[in-house]
């Protein structure tokens, strides 16, 4: 009949609903698809067939009994392996919690399960989120689907990867300063990082808890869209503190025109050093694409997003080092045997189940927290966060989205950043957003010129915009054939659905 | 080592406590839904949250912060409208995120005070020239019986959670020492916790003693903690230094830990500043350290040794929103406060005529109150003075009575129907019962005949027989009553009022 | 003000991570090469400008009931110790504390 992977997740939904298929066979057929493509994709750290095949049976049954349906019935998901899920191991992709027994369901991952997604399994990530290329992931690494040689970015390399070789529908991520717009852009999927506070934190281990967020990968906006009425339908998590309202229906108005409104373009940032011609070029492409729709591009400044990565790498070290703290060895996680005292259980465990990358940020961060640091680094980094947040204001009475690339480059050959102070740059578009708490979405715009690899655009919005952010990102998709497109070296692989 | 008072002839003490609170009456943890109980089996009140598991995050109590806020309110602090919770980083499993939640600089509560009272034996302990002392402290006036009112500055009153319980296996007495291997158990981990500090504003034992225990009173009439000091609901931790004479600068302070009853608050700060002194006064230094008290050998001992400042790497809780206290939250608090321990005393002095010091008694813990105001239920106004003497000096005795059983007892003996001695005698009979104690009091025939025209045969009769002392009386020794008393006492077989027989006496003796 | 090597076994050990040698050495060079990249911070001028600790506007007052809901989340014993490496009877368990500078029952 077709393949999985050509299926949006609305027409799963409406296939399941109207019999047309069974969840059980959409499961099936992704499960064929994981095992055709994902030995060359490695974008799984843990296949969940199990439960899989039992959410669609009860999809299924529900089905039979007349029961409601939820809007991903019979969806296959993946979900980044720092989202806990009963039934999975949640590992962050570290020796640390190799063998970690998920204790309790992510509010994220539940509300997705609730809407009657089918949980095909955990993606592979960074070790704890820490990096943009998911190649300091303990167990293996992820290669990108349009050029295995290449990384799929990162941190929520394998979440990227899973939907752009077409294994699942959807995945969810989690973004501290870039984790799913930079890899959504190196893998050409949608990725949006919505606002702080709009998604539930809840039963996702942290990095940085002031940063962090999780939000939805897709082949198209209309997937993402999907997703995001998933997750916040239920309202605010009253296990998390800081999550708010920001229940709207993410798919009306998805389709409205363009019209009228405002594109901010910062110019200092496309002429950043380090952005190479044929992103600027796309970019650059998405703008006039708006514009042809009828928006009016307006010129913004956002003068302080240059100390945009310095603060960064203050704040989410020193929140990431206390976030790890807790990873002793004692109630869980990799333990050192043999030891005759507790300083030395902890200080063995901690040196030998975290890799280098989680020993560097944590290092970090003690450092940056010490006193008399505090006062020279952390205090003013929050106060620049200040600064930064003021810019946004400023540039968002001026315009209703922002414009800027996703990633500075197209996907890098595996080993080609060996410097880990060289690798933050990768996320020189994407931080400041984190920073300030907005909401951004990553749009693919087809493949780059040179590099015949995915290239994005980003767009960023004020808080809690987010469905405004779709709308225009919908828009940048109509005008661009990247729409849907999967990985074609695994295109057609299995997934069968018959 | 010198004694105490020795001592205080020369050096100053300054005391300054830290006090953790439970939060005890509280249904659940400060951060979780768990329940908020040590007694249950290790490990069962127990989630993601207060076990550190990765991906938890914390909510805060409620019922928590406004138990704080009462406490701030009683303490007369100050309510800081906006405060944040930050994150203490310490390496230790009894916290199972390896750090604690807290606050920074700015606690829900600062700058309060409490005024104690010193009286008695324990006033005596304050040496004169302290009353005077300098350095902007306020001077203290004393009573003529040497009683006085030392105003107690409170620093600071913090909100926090408590970390686990570890049991140290293979070691002595179940300490670290020689531990083999220790266990843990996160059942009281994540429990409400309020810390007071103190400034260092107290300077004798006893009024470290006093502080601690009016703060008990305080918090336990606000509901917010059962106040144990033996089951360590509430814990005291206490910072002392001396200094000589005059001096005002601060000496090098240790800091006290183990301190679980007030007896041990008073004889460890004794202790503590007879050693420094002696430490001291021989040219000797005293280190920055953690003692230990061991009330079994009425001794301190070091436990660690800070050589540098610890630095626990606080910053904001990115977790957990910052507060701004609205009117409403505290208005809401200000409310649920009942009448404290000093405006109850106050009350009952002025209301019930009782003596200071027996309204203290019965206003300072919530449940003798409730149950003095109880016996009080329906008394005649002439027995409430009784039921407070009762309540002072004989219900102390017996733990198993009822406000009825006090007034019914306190009624017989204002309308002098049983003498003091007959009514411990009936309340030992009645306590941990449902008996009414007049039933007892007549089921034994006890009661006194206050009828004159029944007692007066007697009189006569004694007054016969004990010429001798009738004479002796005439000669002026009226103490003689007392003998002629008893005499009729003997001679009703107990029966009659003594009180009334002394009357008839005396009346007759006079006549 | 660089960090020495000395600094960073400082920190090491206050983080609870044992370093090789070659390990410290290497640690070393990122963390100054890393506390470079911060240095735009500390060229500011940021007198009068308050901090953002929370980048969620003006949420504030966050609280939860005071009501159990062990059904829901306490976790049975099993699932409690189950990730545990070391356990008995209902515990958690840990080598002798000795080594330590710690107190016994820590800060609280």
């Amino acid at each position: 009949m077709a393949n999985i992977d050509q299926l949006s997740a609305a027409r799963i939904a409406a296939g399941v609903a109207a019999g047309e298929f069974s969840a059980t066979e959409v499961a099936k057929a992704s499960l064929d698809a994981i095992e055709a493509r994902d030995e060359k994709v490695q974008a799984f750290l843990q296949v969940s067939s199990d439960l899989a095949l039992a959410a669609a049976t009860e999809t299924d049954r529900r089905r039979a009994a007349g029961e409601k349906l939820g809007p991903l019935a019979g969806v296959p998901v993946a979900f980044k392996d720092n989202m806990h899920l009963v039934g999975t191991r949640t590992t962050c992709a570290s020796k640390m919690l190799e063998n970690y027994e998920s204790t309790f369901t992510a509010t994220c991952v539940q509300r997705m399960l609730d809407a009657g997604a089918t949980p095909m399994g955990k993606a592979n990530m960074d070790e704890f989120a820490f990096g943009s290329s998911t190649e300091s992931s303990a167990f293996h690494r992820t290669n990108n689907p349009w050029d295995t040689e290449r990384v799929p970015g990162g941190s929520s390399g394998g979440s990227a990867a899973a939907v752009a070789a077409g294994e699942v529908t959807i995945s969810l991520g989690s973004d501290t300063g870039g984790s799913i717009r930079q890899p959504a852009s190196l893998c050409g999927v949608v990725g949006m990082k919505p606002t702080y506070g709009a998604v539930s934190r809840y039963g996702v281990v942290a990095f940085g808890s002031s940063l962090d967020q999780v939000g939805p990968f897709g082949r198209s906006v209309e997937d993402v869209a999907l997703a995001m009425n998933a997750l916040t339908a239920a309202g605010r998590d009253p296990y998390d503190s800081t999550s708010q309202p920001c229940a709207v229906d993410f798919l009306e108005h998805l389709e409205d025109p363009v019209e009228g409104m405002r594109v901010g373009v910062v110019p200092a940032l496309m002429e950043a050093a380090g952005l190479t011609a044929e992103v600027r070029t796309a970019v650059e492409g998405a703008a006039k694409a708006l514009e042809n729709a009828g928006a009016e591009l307006v010129e913004v400044d956002l003068p302080n997003i240059k100390s945009a990565i310095a603060a960064y790498y203050v704040i989410a070290p020193c929140e990431a080092f206390s976030n790890l703290a807790r990873f002793d060895g004692v109630r869980y996680g990799y333990q050192e045997e043999g030891c005759l005292t507790l300083a030395e259980q902890t200080s063995k465990s901690r040196a030998h189940g975290f890799g280098e990358e989680a020993k560097r940020r944590q290092m970090l961060g003690a450092y940056l927290l010490s006193s008399g640091v505090y006062d020279k680094y952390y205090y003013p980094a929050q106060q620049v966060r200040t600064l930064i947040t003021r810019d946004y204001k400023r540039a968002y009475e001026q315009c209703d989205v922002i414009l800027m690339p996703a990633s500075p480059r197209t996907a890098f050959k595996f080993g080609e950043m060996s410097d880990p102070t060289q690798m933050y740059a990768s996320d020189m578009f994407t931080i400041s957003n984190n920073i300030a708490g907005n909401g951004g979405i990553s749009v693919p715009l087809g493949l780059g010129a040179e590099s015949h690899l995915p290239v994005s655009v980003q767009l960023q919005g004020p808080a809690f915009s987010d469905r405004r952010l779709l709308r225009f990102a919908r828009a940048v998709e109509k005008s661009f054939s990247a729409h849907g497109a999967v990985a074609p070296e695994f295109a057609g692989k299995g997934g069968e659905l018959s | 080592m010198k004694k105490l008072a020795e001592v205080l002839k020369d050096w100053e003490a300054v005391i300054g406590l830290e006090v953790h609170t439970e939060l005890t009456t509280l249904e659940t943890k400060m951060f979780c839904n768990c329940k908020n109980t040590h007694d249950d089996p290790p490990n069962t009140n127990v989630c993601p949250v207060c076990l550190g598991m990765p991906g938890a995050l914390p909510v805060p109590n409620r019922a928590a912060i406004q138990s704080i806020v009462m406490a701030g309110l009683a303490t007369n602090c100050q309510i800081m409208r906006h405060s944040m919770f930050y994150r203490k980083h310490y390496f230790y499993p009894d916290m199972a995120k390896n750090f604690q939640t807290t606050q920074g600089p700015v606690a829900f509560c600062m700058h309060g005070h409490l005024d104690l009272e010193v009286s008695g034996e324990g006033a005596a302990e304050r040496p004169a020239w302290e009353d005077v002392a300098g350095d902007g402290e306020t001077p203290i006036s004393r009573e003529k019986d040497g009683s006085y009112v030392a105003p107690i500055r409170i620093l600071r009153i913090h909100m926090e959670e408590d970390a686990a319980k570890m049991v140290h296996v293979g070691g002595e007495e179940g300490r670290i020492t020689a531990a083999t291997e220790s266990l843990i158990d996160y059942n009281r981990c994540g429990t409400p916790l309020i810390e007071l500090v103190t400034e260092p504003d107290l300077r004798t034992p006893e009024e470290a003693r006093l502080f601690m225990e009016k703060l008990q009173q305080t918090f336990k009439t606000l509901g917010i903690s059962d106040c144990s000091l033996e089951n360590g609901s509430m814990r005291c931790d206490g910072n002392i230094s001396l200094r000589r004479r005059g001096e005002t600068r601060l000496g090098t302070k240790t800091e006290m830990k183990n301190i679980n009853s007030f007896k041990s608050l008073h004889d460890a700060l004794e202790y503590e500043i007879c050693r420094q002194a002696e430490v001291l006064e021989e040219g000797g230094i005293i280190y920055q350290e953690t003692r230990h008290w061991e009330p079994s050998r009425r001794r301190t001992v070091v436990m660690r040794v800070k050589e540098t400042a610890d630095d626990y790497r606080l910053f904001p809780d990115p977790d957990l929103a910052p507060f701004d206290l609205t009117d409403d939250f505290i208005e809401e608090a200000r409310e649920k406060i009942p009448e404290l321990p000093d405006a109850k005393r106050d009350r009952y002095m002025r209301d019930y005529g009782l003596k200071r010091a027996d309204a203290a008694q019965l206003a300072g813990d919530p449940a003798v109150a409730a149950f003095f105001e109880g016996a009080l239920d329906g008394a005649p106004s002439k027995t409430v003075a009784t039921i407070a003497n009762v309540m002072v000096n004989l219900a102390p005795s017996f733990d198993a009575l009822t406000p009825a059983q006090v007034r019914g007892i306190s009624g017989l003996l204002a309308e002098d129907a049983i003498t003091f001695a007959q009514a411990r005698e009936v309340l030992e009979a009645v306590n941990g019962t449902d008996k009414d104690p007049e039933r007892v009091v007549d089921e034994r025939g006890m009661r006194q005949v206050t009828d004159t025209a029944a007692l007066e045969p007697i009189v006569d009769e004694v007054l016969a027989r004990c010429t001798n002392q009738v004479q002796q009386y005439h000669d002026g020794n009226k103490k003689v009553v007392g003998y002629l008393v008893g005499q009729c006492m003997k001679a009703s077989k107990g029966s009659g009022n003594p009180k009334l027989f002394n009357k008839l006496l005396t009346a007759r003796l006079e006549a | 003000m660089a960090l020495s090597r000395e600094d960073v076994a400082g920190i090491a050990d206050y983080a609870r991570i044992a370093l090789t040698d070659d390990e410290l050495d290497e640690m070393t060079t990122y963390m100054n090469e890393a506390v470079d990249l911060l240095e735009p911070i500390r060229q500011y001028d940021l007198d009068g400008v308050d901090p953002t600790f929370h980048p969620i506007g003006d949420l504030s007052n966050v609280m939860g009931e005071d009501i159990i809901d062990d059904s829901v989340r306490a976790l049975p014993i099993d699932v409690a110790l189950k990730n545990a490496g070391s356990t008995r009877d209902r515990y958690f368990r840990v080598p002798s504390i000795l080594g330590t500078d710690e107190d016994e029952g820590g800060i609280a």
